[in-house]
């Protein structure tokens, strides 16, 4: 496979684009004007119809999507990440869960790879600080790591543009079928439409939405956890020092449009009655509630409540994970810690739509039963899966196979060349 | 005195005390009724020594009998058993509601140490520590047992280790119980203390109120702690190996029969924070007989339905 093949003047127009993104931001303070590129290739916005070929299409830009992107991208895939919202990052920097937990387990790192690489360099450019892994955590949050949601985002767009990932925002998919060569995948935004042919897909969108839309099947409870609105009033809010005030959003679902719509209201809604109630200032509200489920996938291995607290080694394990049990539920939230010495993982077979081919999941979406997925839905173990995915799914593009079949030990070897902590070997 | 009066003040007295002994034995520690008998028996002494007055010559009578002899070995025989504490009268205390130290029970053994705490006839706690291979009988390592809310105050200590150098053999357990002393003076000049005078779940010193709580809605979780240490156990790394700390977490609205204490780390002093705090860190590879002081130990909790 010919490394990053881009064309060059799409190149340009990334690097334009994020030049007028950090511009922007500065343009608040100093007044200074910036210039977004123009499209390419001239056309009117609202009539734009694209086609694209890659080699893996990432679908979903949040905490798995952007690193999977990245992954694929740095091993030399050809890749396009297509994401519905303005902006990487999801729950982290749209849902404002800006402490991506939990990285550590019993006094050491189980997660590392690009998704600390970002948040470590995110805390880093912040002036902010790292905790301390080799001490004890009084509660097992107190080792989140407190992260600038705006500049994640930023510097997420730039280590996709180093990758080489082309970026697609306000973009969904509304159809995909299997073509000769892989699939061919229909996204739409407003006045955009794209064709994008790709050898592999990634599915990243927290529900398994290009699952469903392909047809294989998925679970979803009949009740699924209340969403988080995020928010402060009365006091400054400072991202990345600390956590910021919630409420639940119950019957919150990011299921499709209509019932985000009305999670978001919901949340909305119960905040203006709060600051009416405390009669403070609002200083911070989220754009969008922090959702916790939604669709999982029927896998080719379901990760059982049992296998994740006992810590069991898949075979197949491509990825560690840690964090308590943790259903939230209408009584509130009862974590029940894991037995000390316990690091769950995330097998391969976990990842892969039952029956499927060239097709990969990472994320909160991945096969597991509710109280296993009330775990491993966290962020640095959403990272941890997303890098893999990004590591299986450019390799089978590579060879022209598909991630299932993609020898376990490459996986394990490109992951570890890029940072990652390797199941048992932590 | 007067003979009538003071053979009824007597009896009046004996009456009140023996209700406030039998209310004391069998209902949770109440500072009315052991006031009401403590005090009352003070007056029963004064009341007592006027009816000897009164009686002196049946008195001295009964002295020079063969009843004497008998009626005091008897009492010192009684006297001996109940203070030895053997099983049947352990039976018997523990039919008590009182949260008096009768309740409270250490015991060291040649393989370990067993606490025993029985808030309420329903309730039995029992932590058994078993030692392990580098447990010395001739040079014990010395420990310290507490239990903390679950805002980590110290609440009481179970069992304290005798040395006066507490502080550098267990400097956690010396640290949490300067914290709470602290918390508690804040708390009595009207400070307002988390977790010690505010109003919350947590601001009681009776381990009771955790393990009975008043709302069973909302119960209060808190933890038991031990913290071991074998003075001069050098190593390779280190000419002494730190304490370490053991702990499990209770809570009734989750209750369960057996729970092991897990290993949760060493302390080490964070001079950084101000004022200087002790913080707990993970095992590191400086440590290894250190490991072996405790082989296990086990939290039993009996919970029956409470009677009626």
């Amino acid at each position: 496979m010919k490394p990053h093949d881009a064309q060059p003047d799409r190149r340009n127009f990334l690097q334009h684009s994020l030049l007028g993104t950090a511009g922007a931001s500065m343009a608040l303070a100093s007044t200074s004007h910036v210039t977004v590129a123009a499209e390419p290739d001239n056309q009117p916005t609202h009539e734009a119809t694209i086609s694209n070929h890659v080699d893996v299409l990432v679908v979903g830009g949040g905490t798995a999507g952007t690193i999977a992107a990245i992954q694929a991208g740095r091993t030399g895939a050809k890749t396009m990440l297509v994401e519905r919202g303005s902006q990487l990052g999801g729950t982290m920097t749209t849902g404002g869960v800006a402490f991506p937990g939990l990285f550590d387990a019993w006094g050491k790192q189980v997660i590392a790879g690009i998704g600390w690489e970002l948040v470590r360099e995110s805390v880093e450019l912040d002036g902010g600080e790292l905790p301390n892994f080799a001490k004890v955590p009084q509660r097992h949050w107190q080792n989140q790591v407190y992260t600038n949601q705006f500049l994640y985002a930023i510097l997420a767009e730039e280590k996709c543009h180093k990758a080489g990932v082309e970026l697609a925002y306000y973009e969904f998919p509304q159809a995909a079928k299997r073509v000769a060569d892989g699939w061919q995948v229909d996204c739409v935004g407003f006045g955009t439409q794209r064709r994008i042919l790709c050898k592999q897909i990634i599915d990243c969108t927290g529900g398994a939405e290009v699952v469903g839309l392909l047809g294989f099947d998925r679970l979803r409870e009949e009740v699924r956890q209340p969403g988080s609105m995020l928010f402060k009033i009365g006091e400054e809010h400072q991202p990345g020092r600390e956590q910021v005030h919630r409420l639940y959003v119950h019957g919150a679902d990011s299921s499709n449009s209509r019932t985000v719509t009305q999670a978001n209201l919901t949340g909305r809604r119960s905040v203006l009655a709060k600051v009416r109630a405390e009669k403070k200032r609002l200083m911070h509200l989220q754009p969008e509630t922090g959702f916790r489920e939604s669709y999982r996938i029927v896998g080719e291995t379901m990760v059982t409540v049992n296998d994740y607290t006992s810590g069991r080694q898949f075979d197949d394990a491509i990825s560690n994970a840690f964090y308590p049990v943790d259903l939230h539920t209408k009584t509130g939230v009862r974590p029940k810690p894991l037995k000390p010495g316990t690091v769950p993982t995330i097998p391969l077979g976990a990842l892969i739509p039952k029956g499927s081919r060239d097709l990969i999941v990472a994320g909160r979406c991945l096969c597991s039963d509710q109280l296993a997925n009330s775990g491993l839905r966290v962020q640095a173990s959403c990272m941890g899966m997303g890098q893999a995915a990004g590591v299986a799914a450019s390799l089978a593009a590579q060879t022209g196979t598909t991630p299932m079949e993609v020898p376990l030990a490459e996986i394990h070897k490109v992951l570890r060349e890029h940072g990652a902590i390797i199941p048992g070997k932590a | 005195m007067r003979r009538s009066f003071v053979s009824l003040l007597t009896a009046m007295t004996f009456l009140v005390i023996a209700v406030t002994g039998v209310l004391a034995f069998v209902r949770p520690f109440s500072m009315t009724i052991v006031g009401l008998h403590a005090l009352m028996g003070f007056l029963f002494i004064g009341v007592v020594g006027f009816h000897l007055a009164n009686n002196l010559r049946p008195l001295k009578r009964y002295l020079r009998s063969k009843w004497m002899w008998i009626n005091l070995a008897v009492t010192a025989a009684l006297t001996t058993a109940i203070a030895m504490q053997p099983q049947p009268v352990k039976a018997l205390l523990g039919l008590s509601g009182n949260l008096g130290p009768a309740l409270d029970r250490f015991e060291l053994h040649d393989d370990g140490l067993t606490y025993q705490y029985t808030p309420a006839p329903h309730y039995k706690l029992t932590l058994s520590v078993r030692m392990g291979d580098a447990f010395d009988p001739a040079d014990p390592p010395e420990f310290a047992i507490w239990i903390e809310n679950s805002s980590f105050y110290h609440i009481r200590t179970l069992h304290r280790p005798e040395s006066a150098d507490n502080e550098a053999s267990l400097p956690y357990w010396s640290f949490k119980v300067k914290e709470y002393e602290k918390a508690k003076l804040a708390a009595a000049a009207g400070v307002d203390v988390d977790a010690i005078s505010g109003a919350t779940k947590n601001s009681s010193f009776d381990p009771a109120d955790y393990m009975l709580p008043v709302d069973p809605e909302e119960p209060m979780p808190y933890r038991i702690l031990v913290e071991i240490n074998q003075r001069g156990d050098a190593n390779e790394a280190v000419d002494d190996q730190p304490s370490l700390i053991y702990s499990v977490e209770v809570d009734n609205s989750d209750p369960h029969a057996f729970q092991l204490l897990d290993l949760i780390g060493y302390p080490q002093l964070e001079e950084d924070e101000q004022p200087p705090q002790w913080a707990i860190y993970y095992v590191d590879q400086r440590f290894d007989s250190a490991l072996e002081l405790i082989d296990s130990a086990l939290l039993t909790i009996d919970r029956d339905k409470p009677s009626d």
